[in-house]
């Protein structure tokens, strides 16, 4: 009984995370991603879409577009219908409407490994090679998320193609942004005008977000009492894994997840990636399985 | 006096025994139950407890088991299983069973038409788990061909039972012999779990609020869809899952099994996970 009181006095003090335990409504959109896949900078951008009349900065990004593995469930709860939040959870059959994010795997890996010395999670002397290996086999805090291949897949394989799931690629968004926000300002509903998308593109980038998290972050839950020596918006970049991961941790990401990669569009660079053939099911771009 | 639900303390040596509901998974719960309880009468009055389900076992129940546990469960996946047994059975029966057990459980009326049902079930609004396709799809994709997963179908125990109690059995550690084996199977047969509905359906929460004149353990068959559903639904199903059924061995009947074909490709994560 103790332990049930504890459940409820944090959830009235607001001291737990919503995540899993959120209470889902029919009407929500999710922005799902593993997480360093650009979650962060969709986020702005879909905040300062959705919300012309006010800049978005750190300080009220939560209130716009809520992280619900950040904040409580009663804050989520709080947040004005229909919200749009932010999300790292593996498939969610309750999630009704999902944009999700996909990043290149090894991108995300050297990503997340900066991510985790800001954090104090390894520190400075802990191997980039031990790091990946452990990001692949499950053993990093993220592995609650699933590792990247068990989230993706978990996605992918039963949403795409489903009119309530839009697939968006970090890559593609870097390309074309302006682009890849007209998508996303279709599947909300919002009218794609042209002034409109670049304006929130401009709101949001990567010099922007680099300015405000220097002056903001303090403010926000994400980088408060972090180190701030190590930036939580990196180099905005995409194919940094091409001269700064090892040969070894390219080949075992690419042997962990290669048809997955490769469907996703992202090339295999290593000769043993990917040719252990299991039957698994396509990404279809007609049909999800719902 | 609470169930633990999805804040339930997971340990390393949990072991899940997880499916579709309407797939077979409370006899697996009975043949595994009978095949670690030798000494115990399993019925529906003590299945919580032997093998338990978080949404239904107390907390103060789980904290008082002895590990390893086996626990069931009917969610998509779920990356802090440790291990999972994932039982899968034919849609077109699942469609079939869930609709005679929602009217038990007097969640649609007798004669709701079978055409709303078959769609609900295809947009997965039949349960909280997802649907047929996502719930089977999410683990397929993270685990198969993973020494931590054991992929069961109900069709395969229906017709040899003893064959893939033996498989559960060396997936759980627990001793393999023909004899034991058989016992838990006899055990669990369908007319006797049918009689121990009958004398306890009053004590277990499987059955306690529903229709008693409608049984909870029913045909334990497999194949009844090819009688009970019509081509029209039949082929709705396989129009959406059959590239899934193809992998799985289920043959479709509507449609040429080529044309899911385009859909099977190799990229499932392969490797160390």
């Amino acid at each position: 009984m103790i332990w049930g009181l504890k459940k409820i006095i944090k959830y009235m003090l607001g001291t737990d995370v919503a995540g899993r335990n959120l209470a889902v409504y029919p009407d929500d959109t999710f922005i799902v991603s593993y997480p360093r896949s650009g979650n962060t900078w969709t986020r702005f951008l879909i905040a300062n879409l959705v919300h012309p009349g006010q800049p978005v900065t750190f300080a009220n990004i939560e209130r716009l577009i809520p992280d619900c593995e950040a904040m409580s469930s009663r804050y989520v709860k709080g947040v004005p219908r229909p919200r749009i939040i932010k999300s790292h959870e593996y498939f969610d059959p309750r999630y009704q409407k999902v944009i999700y994010i996909v990043r290149d795997p090894r991108d995300v890996a050297l990503s997340y490994y900066d991510f985790s010395r800001k954090y104090r999670q390894v520190d400075d002397a802990y191997p980039l090679v031990s790091y990946v290996s452990d990001f692949v086999n499950g053993r990093l805090s993220s592995a609650g998320w699933g590792t990247w291949g068990e989230n993706v897949a978990s996605w992918v394989h039963t949403r795409n193609g489903s009119a309530a799931f839009l697939l968006l690629r970090y890559e593609d968004m870097q390309v074309d942004t302006v682009r890849e926000l007209g998508k996303v300002s279709r599947f909300l509903g919002i009218d794609p005008a042209p002034e409109r998308l670049a304006s929130a593109v401009e709101r949001s980038s990567a010099d922007r977000m680099r300015g405000m998290e220097k002056t903001q972050g303090d403010q926000w839950v994400a980088t408060k009492n972090k180190r701030s020596d190590i930036p939580f918006v990196r180099t905005a970049k995409s194919g940094l894994w091409k001269e700064k991961l090892p040969a070894s941790s390219i080949a075992e990401i690419e042997s962990a997840w290669g048809p997955l990669m490769t469907a996703l569009g992202y090339e295999l660079t290593s000769a043993d990636a990917g040719t252990q053939s299991e039957v698994g099911f396509s990404i279809s771009a007609t049909r999800g399985t719902r | 006096m609470y169930p633990p639900k999805r804040n339930l303390k997971i340990w390393p040596d949990d072991v899940y025994l997880v499916s579709f509901p309407k797939s077979g998974n409370t006899w697996t719960r009975f043949l595994i139950a009978n095949l670690a309880h030798a000494n115990e009468t399993v019925g529906f009055e003590n299945i919580h407890r032997l093998v338990p389900d978080p949404f239904v076992t107390w907390k103060r129940d789980f904290d008082r088991m002895s590990r390893p546990r086996i626990i069931k469960s009917h969610e998509c996946f779920e990356p802090r299983y440790p291990r999972v047994m994932y039982i899968v059975r034919d849609p077109r029966d699942v469609v079939i069973s869930q609709y005679h057990y929602h009217r038990k459980c007097n969640k649609i009326e007798d004669g709701y038409p079978m055409k709303t049902f078959v769609e609900r079930f295809l947009a997965g609004q039949t349960c909280p788990h997802g649907s047929w396709g996502e719930n089977v799809t999410t683990w397929l994709t993270s685990r198969h061909n993973d020494p931590r997963f054991l992929l069961l179908r109900y069709e395969d125990m229906v017709a040899d039972p003893h064959r893939e109690m033996t498989r559960v059995a060396r997936f759980l550690g627990v001793p393999a012999d023909g004899d034991r084996v058989a016992q838990a199977v006899e055990r669990s047969a369908a007319d006797r779990m049918r009689k121990l509905e009958k004398a306890q359906a009053d004590k277990s929460s499987l059955t306690k609020d529903s229709r008693k004149e409608l049984s909870f353990v029913r045909a334990a068959k497999s194949g009844g869809w090819r009688s009970e559903l019509s081509e029209q639904f039949a082929g709705q199903i396989e129009a959406k899952w059959g590239h899934i059924m193809t992998f799985l061995g289920y043959a479709l009947a509507t449609r040429d099994a080529a044309s899911a074909e385009p859909e099977l490709a190799s990229f499932m994560p392969s490797g160390p996970r």
